[in-house]
Parts: C-alpha cells; structure tokens; sequence
C-alpha cells in the first residue's frame, strides 16, 4: 500500500465487477423465474387484497419467505372460527389460507371438507340460529356447493393432484347423489400420479349406481383387460369383484355369448 | 532512490495525518519522520503519549499507510508478505483473542506465519520455557494479568524467529522483576544479531539497553542520537573512589585538586546512588534465598 | 496459493472456536423448543396437518434462527477486531488483508453449516416423532373395529393411509429444502460482510443487511415491472426499479421451498441451479468486500 490517494483503481475495479455482474445476474434470474413458472401454477404475489386481509406482521412474515407458517397460523384460525358457528370467517380464512398456499393441497382438500361436510351438515341442524327447516336445508345445500368450489379451484391449482379429484367425487357421491359427475371425478382421479388402484374400481361402481349399465359394462371390461395373465391367476377380492360385476352385467344387458368376456 | 538493504528500517519524509471531521482541523500524528534504524541495532523511541511512536511501529509495520513519504524494512515494503515475514510485534495492549489459551495463541500465530507440527510445537515449548508461562499456558488469555500478557505477547512475536521486533511499550504494567527479564531478554536478542525497535516512556529502562534513541513530541522526531553522544555530560568527569570520605580526607583532596589547577567551587562531591530497581532486586534476590 | 488457503482455513478454524467458545450455539435450544411446542401444542388438528406444520415451522425456524446467526455473527466480524484491535496481530504476521477477511467470513460459513446440521437433526428427530405418532392414531381408528385386519379393503386403505403419512414425513425433498435455506443464509451473510467492510457501526450493519433481506423478496416484481412496466412507470420510478434489480438478490425464488413443503416434485437440477446462483452472488460479494476493505483504515 503505497501512500494515501483517492483511490481511483478501486473505484474503477468495482465499478466494472457490478457492471459486469449485473446483466449477467438478470439473464440468470430471468432463467430461473422461467423455471420456476414451469414447476408451479403460480407464485404469490404480494397483492393489495392479500395484504389488506394479513395484518403487518403477517405481511412482512409473507415477505420473508415464511408464507407457509403465516398460513398455518391463519389456518388455526378456521378452527376457531368453525366452534364460534362463523362459517362465512370460515370460507374467507380458507380463501385466504389457499391465496397463501395455493399449491398446499391439504388446505384446499380440508377446505372444502370443512365447508361441504362439516358447515352444511351443521346448517342442518342449527334449529337455534335458523328455525325454518326449508331454508336450513337451502343453506346446507349453499355450503355443500362453497366446498366444491374450494375443490374446483384446488384442481385449477393443482392440475396433478389426483386427491382433490377424489374429494370431489366423495362428495359428488355422499352429499349430492350425482353419480355420473361422481364417476368422472374417480375416473379422472385414478389417471393421476399415486392415485390408489382402488379408485378405477370406485368409477366403475359409480356408473353402476348411476344406472349406466353400458358405461360400466365397458369400465369393468376395460379394467380386466388391463390385468396382467399373472394377475388374473391371483386369488384377490377385487379380482373376484371384477369378474362378478362383469357376470352380473353380462347378464343383465344380454351379452351375445361369443361376445362374453366369461362365455360359461 | 532509497538504498535500503543496509538498513533493517527506513523511513524517509514520513508523514500521517487525521482529519477530524467534525472539528475540520487535521492532526499531524507524525511530520516527515527521518529514520534509519541499523541491523542488529536496539533502537529506543522515547516520548510522551501521542508524540507519535506508535504510528510510527504501526507505519512500520504496514497496518496503516503514510500520507506522504516512504518506510522500507530490510529495503521491502512495510506491507508485502516478505518484510512481515521478518518481523515480529508486541502490541501495546493485549490484542488477543480472550477465548484461547497460551498454548492456542502460540499455535494460532505460529500456524498463521508458516510453522507446523513437531517444529511448531517445538518452537512453542521453547518459547513458553523463554517467557516463563508454563503456569498459564492452559487458562485462557482473558484470565491473564497484564504482566502474562506481555509474556505471551513477546512470546507470539518471536515465534516465526523474525529478525526485526518491534516492541511498543515492553514493560508498561509489568513489574520490576518482570520488566528485568524483559531487558535481559532484548539483549539477548541483541547478541543473537536481532534488531529490536522499541517504545518506552520508562527512561531508566531505555537507558540500560538501547544503542540509539529518537526522542518524539508532537509528532516530530526532536532529538536523535547515540546514548553514549547523548548523555555523557561533555563537560565534567566523575571519579569513582571506595568507601566513604571523612571530611579531613575531603579537604586534602580539595587541595590536591586546586593544586591541579581545578577551581574549588566547580568540584563536588556526593555518594553514588543505586537506583531504586537494583536495591529493589538486590533485596528480592536476597530475601528468596533466605 | 496453497500457503493462501491454509492460511485462510487456519483463521476461519479460529473464528468457528470463538463462535462456539462464546456459546452462540445455545441459539438453537429455541429451536428445540419451536419443535417440541409445535409438535405437542396442535395435537387436536389432523395428522397430515399436523404433520405439514411440523415441517412448516421446522424449516421456517431454521430459516429464521440461521437468518439471526448469519446476520448477527457476519456483522459483528470486523467491528470486534477492530475494536479489540486483534487484527493488528494477525496483520503484522505475513497475512494478506484479502485471506483475513476470506477466513473470517469461511469461519461464519462453517457455524452456520454446523448450525443448520444440528436444526436440521431436530427437526427429522420432531418428524420422525410425529410420523410414529401418527401411524400409531391412525391404527386406533382402524382398531376401533376388533376384525378390521381380516377385510382386505380395511386393510389396504390402512396401508393407504400409513403410506400417505410416511410419505409426507419421510419426504427426500426436504434436504434439497435445507440445501437451499442454507444458500441463502450464505448469500445473507456475504451481504452482511459487504456492508460491514465500510459501516462504522454494528447496528447499521445489522438494519441495513435486514431490510436488504426483506427487499430481496420483492426484487422480482421489481424487475418484472422494470422490464415489462411500460407507459405505467415513471422515469424516476423506472431508474429507481432498475437499480433494485441490478443490486439486490432475487431472495423470493428461494421460496421454491413452500413448494417442496407442500409435498410437490423440485427437481435436483433447478436446485443447483438457485445454489449456483447464490454461491456465484455470494463470490461477487466477496470480491467486492475485498476490493473495499483493501485499504480501510485500521
């Protein structure tokens, strides 16, 4: 170190290391932003409603990356708001909870649990609060539709989430009796990575329920004929259920024998 | 040009100053500093506090840099690896880290200047047995008292063997038997062909170990010289005689004298004085071996 | 060179001493603590809930408690040696400016990884607890009837349900997770050093890094809205938007993380990808806390 001048080389030096680390930092960046679009629906943004709807702490929690524990801390909230019958609170914190963590499927599924099982089947019963049977009974069906929505939403989300599917055909199934749409959303399920094997069954039972006897003619064949020669030698219950409901609608429909998929 | 490697330090027109920015005024640490410091010389730097030695030691030893003027150690660069590889420092307080003990200290520097294993561990043992510590070597330095830390401090100067030591302040704190030890060790290392620089406002001190001192106020270097050029009263001549003069004797050699042609009224007489530290060791000494 | 690295390692070895001898390590008792009220206090919520806090919180806590240590520990580097004057020894020994800082901040490097292993060991502990816990509550549903283990639909949705659970517990991801949550405690600090090398004052330091940190997670809609504003944005606006995007670290894209806790596929190459980023940003840092440091008056 020579004697004290203002140091001009320095201030040159850095100012070419942040000249030459700059663009090369956005083409980076910008690369990385394009991935990450790639791998997920879409991120957060820090949007005015959100903001508004988080109280301070919350939001600088948000922008420090700790968006999941904010979440949850709001998603504590639904409990709370559920025992205190605030079931309109309930479906703004989920909104909020899945706005948060849109790609946290645990929110969106006990979401719309929360709001189609749990909400309409307590606006049944909520004599105190609402003493004509009718409208309890229109409220009730109100919030079975709100949970679908949660789960419809979910599914724009999380196009690969074969749970949310079969949340949605339960309660296509179990609250609304819509066996068809309770078909397509097991048959859409089973398509979709660590779907259960269980749920091409459910699809298949479903046209049943729905009186489809064609269309579940053809999922049970279509079923079978996927096994495996080895599979088919296996001595399991659902094997068993395959080759029976086919029987049963082999004979129901009347199967030209040559055209049996079991012709004994 | 400076021909510089006859010198082990050199300065020339060595200049630092502060700016005080609040008060807009400067202060002048050190004004166009002349110096050249001999190998195997023990250079005193004398002054009050704030005369400017210790920027000196520290322009010396490249941790800051002159505002004007030049420094060379053995004709290097203060800064560069190679002088500091021939340089040792003690610093004037305890710059240490307070969580190592001695013999982490002694590793940690001697690591940093190149030494390892056996040798290293060699080095710090002999150094330990120099400086005396083998009661402190495993407690940790915040634990010491100031006179242990000069001890480890002289001790992590000398570990790389250097050839030039800057000591500022050696013996500030330390007690007379301690601050002896210190003066014997710098003439050992005298003897050894060290240069040794040090500060000191502890004059007695100075005097019995330095070859040539600079005398500092206010940043300026105001006297410089050989102890032998500078103290020997140049105009009168002392004679040692033993035991004691009874006043019958003074007068005969009053008058032996005026014979001689000397004036009675410059010739004085009075007893020799020990100093205070020698009757402070005499009396240790003895009461240790009783 | 070799003598260079050496050296740099020799002082980043004694500042990683200091650390753990002053006992900063006892920070993480809190997170032990995080984990065990995390894990005990939700009990009444479901086990996939339960289970999605636990590693929600765990990595939030590291990230959070790491993000103290690096900021706090990085800042307090040059003040302390300044101000004890330590560096004057080490500088009159044959070290080059440039290798004491290096070690230095190695040596903050070298904490926070410790630091992070043993969150990071708490955290699969709180984890595996959980599992355990879980599958144990889950089996008591099934038991509620005595025959359940002779129907093979209960059976088979019982081992449906145990391997949703393991597999939301015992999920590889979440080292990629901790992978990147300590790259950008590593980014945080050499910001840190950076703003350490010319601040006179530890708080400064410390303000200005956080509120760098904050930013960082705008900084992408900063640069969005400066590349693609428009008639929108200002001039001033625009001027202001481009230096933003220029300077601070993209922190957001770290948030790739919330998509691994919510049990989504990251793969292994974009991964490297962000932690190629920051370890190149953190070496531009560097430089540039050396190029400044260079001849800072000690």
């Amino acid at each position: 170190m020579t004697t004290m001048r203002f140091p001009w080389r320095r201030v040159i030096w850095i100012a070419v290391l942040l000249c030459a680390w700059a663009p090369f930092k956005l083409v980076w960046e910008e690369g990385i932003e394009q991935q990450q679009n790639l791998l997920r629906y879409h991120g957060v943004a820090m949007t005015r409603q959100l903001r508004d709807q988080l109280t301070q702490g919350l939001t600088i929690g948000v922008l420090a990356g700790m968006r999941n524990v904010v979440a949850d801390f709001v998603w504590l909230d639904v409990t709370v708001a559920w025992e205190k019958y605030e079931w309109f609170k309930m479906d703004s914190l989920i909104n909020l909870c899945t706005s948060l963590e849109p790609r946290s499927i645990i929110f969106w599924d006990n979401g719309g649990w929360q709001l189609a099982w749990n909400v309409s089947v307590a606006a049944t019963e909520d004599v105190v609060r609402q003493p004509n049977p009718l409208r309890r009974l229109h409220d009730s069906r109100f919030w079975i539709f709100k949970g679908l929505d949660v789960y419809k939403r979910g599914i724009e989300n999380n196009p690969q989430s074969y749970k949310l599917w079969e949340s949605t055909g339960e309660l296509y199934q179990n609250r609304l009796a819509d066996y068809r749409n309770a078909a397509i959303c097991y048959q859409r399920a089973s398509e979709l990575p660590g779907a259960p094997v269980y749920l091409e069954r459910f699809s298949a039972y479903m046209l049943e329920d729905a009186h489809d006897d064609a269309g579940a003619y053809a999922a049970w064949k279509a079923l079978w004929y996927r096994l495996t020669p080895a599979q088919r030698e296996e001595k399991q219950h659902w094997k068993e259920k395959i080759m029976s409901s086919i029987r049963k609608l082999e004979n129901k429909l009347n199967i030209p024998r040559e055209k049996r998929v079991f012709p004994n | 040009m400076m021909d510089s490697s006859a010198f082990a330090a050199e300065t020339v027109g060595l200049t630092k100053r502060y700016a005080l920015s609040w008060k807009r005024r400067v202060l002048v640490a050190l004004d166009h500093l002349d110096l050249q410091i001999k190998p195997g010389e023990v250079f005193g730097l004398l002054g009050p506090n704030g005369s400017g030695k210790s920027t000196t030691i520290k322009l010396l030893l490249g941790l800051i840099a002159p505002n004007e003027g030049d420094a060379r150690i053995f004709g290097l660069p203060p800064e560069s690896i190679e002088a500091r590889r021939r340089v040792g420092f003690l610093p004037e307080n305890p710059y240490f880290y307070g969580f190592l003990n001695g013999d982490e200290t002694l590793r940690f520097y001697g690591k940093l200047c190149g030494l390892s294993g056996a040798k290293l561990e060699a080095r710090i043992e002999e150094l330990i047995e120099l400086v005396g510590l083998q009661n402190g070597r495993e407690r940790p330095l915040r634990s010491y008292s100031k006179g242990m830390l000069q001890r480890i401090g002289l001790a992590q100067a000398m570990i790389h063997d250097p050839d030039l030591l800057f000591l500022d302040e050696p013996t500030a704190g330390v007690d007379p038997q301690g601050s002896a030890q210190i003066r014997d060790l710098i003439l050992r290392l005298k003897k050894m062909g060290k240069t040794v620089i040090f500060s000191s406002h502890l004059l007695e001190q100075v005097q019995e170990v330095a070859d040539r001192v600079a005398i500092f106020s206010l940043g300026r270097k105001v006297l410089e010289g050989s102890l032998d050029d500078l103290l020997v009263e140049k105009q009168a001549t002392l004679v040692n005689l033993p035991g004691e003069l009874s006043a019958e004797r003074r007068e005969q050699l009053q008058h032996l004298l005026a014979q001689a042609g000397f004036n009675g009224a410059d010739v004085s007489f009075s007893r020799p004085r020990l100093s205070l530290e020698q009757l402070y060791l005499r009396t240790v000494k003895a009461d240790r071996k009783s | 060179m070799i003598g260079s690295l050496q050296r740099i390692i020799i002082i980043a070895r004694n500042t990683l001493t200091e650390a753990v001898r002053q006992k900063v390590l006892t920070v993480l008792l809190l997170f032990g603590v995080v984990m065990i009220c995390t894990s005990s206090f939700f009990s009444q919520v479901v086990i996939d809930q339960q289970i999605k806090f636990v590693k929600d919180f765990g990595c939030g806590a590291i990230g959070l408690i790491g993000l103290f240590i690096a900021i706090l520990s990085t800042a307090q580097l040059l003040p302390q040696e300044l101000h004890n004057r330590t560096i004057y020894t080490i500088l009159a020994k044959p070290v080059r400016r440039a290798e004491f800082l290096f070690g230095k901040f190695l040596g903050v490097v070298l904490l926070l990884a410790l630091s992070v292993a043993l969150m990071s060991l708490a955290f699969a502990a709180t984890l595996w607890w959980q599992e355990s816990q879980g599958i144990a509550a889950t089996k008591a549903t099934y038991a509620a009837n005595p025959h359940w283990e002779s129907i093979p639909d209960q059976v088979s949705a019982y081992h449906h349900d145990v391997d949703a659970i393991v597999t939301q517990a015992e999920d590889p991801q979440l080292v990629e997770a901790i992978l990147l949550l300590f790259a950008k405690l590593v980014m945080s600090s050499a910001i840190a050093l950076v703003i350490s090398t010319f601040s006179t004052s530890f708080i400064f330091t410390v303000i200005t890094t956080s509120m760098i940190y904050l930013v960082g997670h705008l900084e992408s809609t900063a640069r969005d809205v400066w590349l693609q504003g428009g008639a929108q944005v200002s001039f001033l606006q625009s001027g202001f938007l481009e230096i933003l995007s220029l300077l601070v670290p993209d922190m957001n894209s770290f948030t790739i993380v919330d998509e691994i806790l919510d049990g989504h596929a990251v793969p292994w190459w974009h991964t490297l990808n962000l932690v190629g980023y920051a370890a190149v940003y953190t070496f531009v840092l560097l430089a540039l806390s050396e190029l400044i440091f260079r001849n800072r008056e000690i």
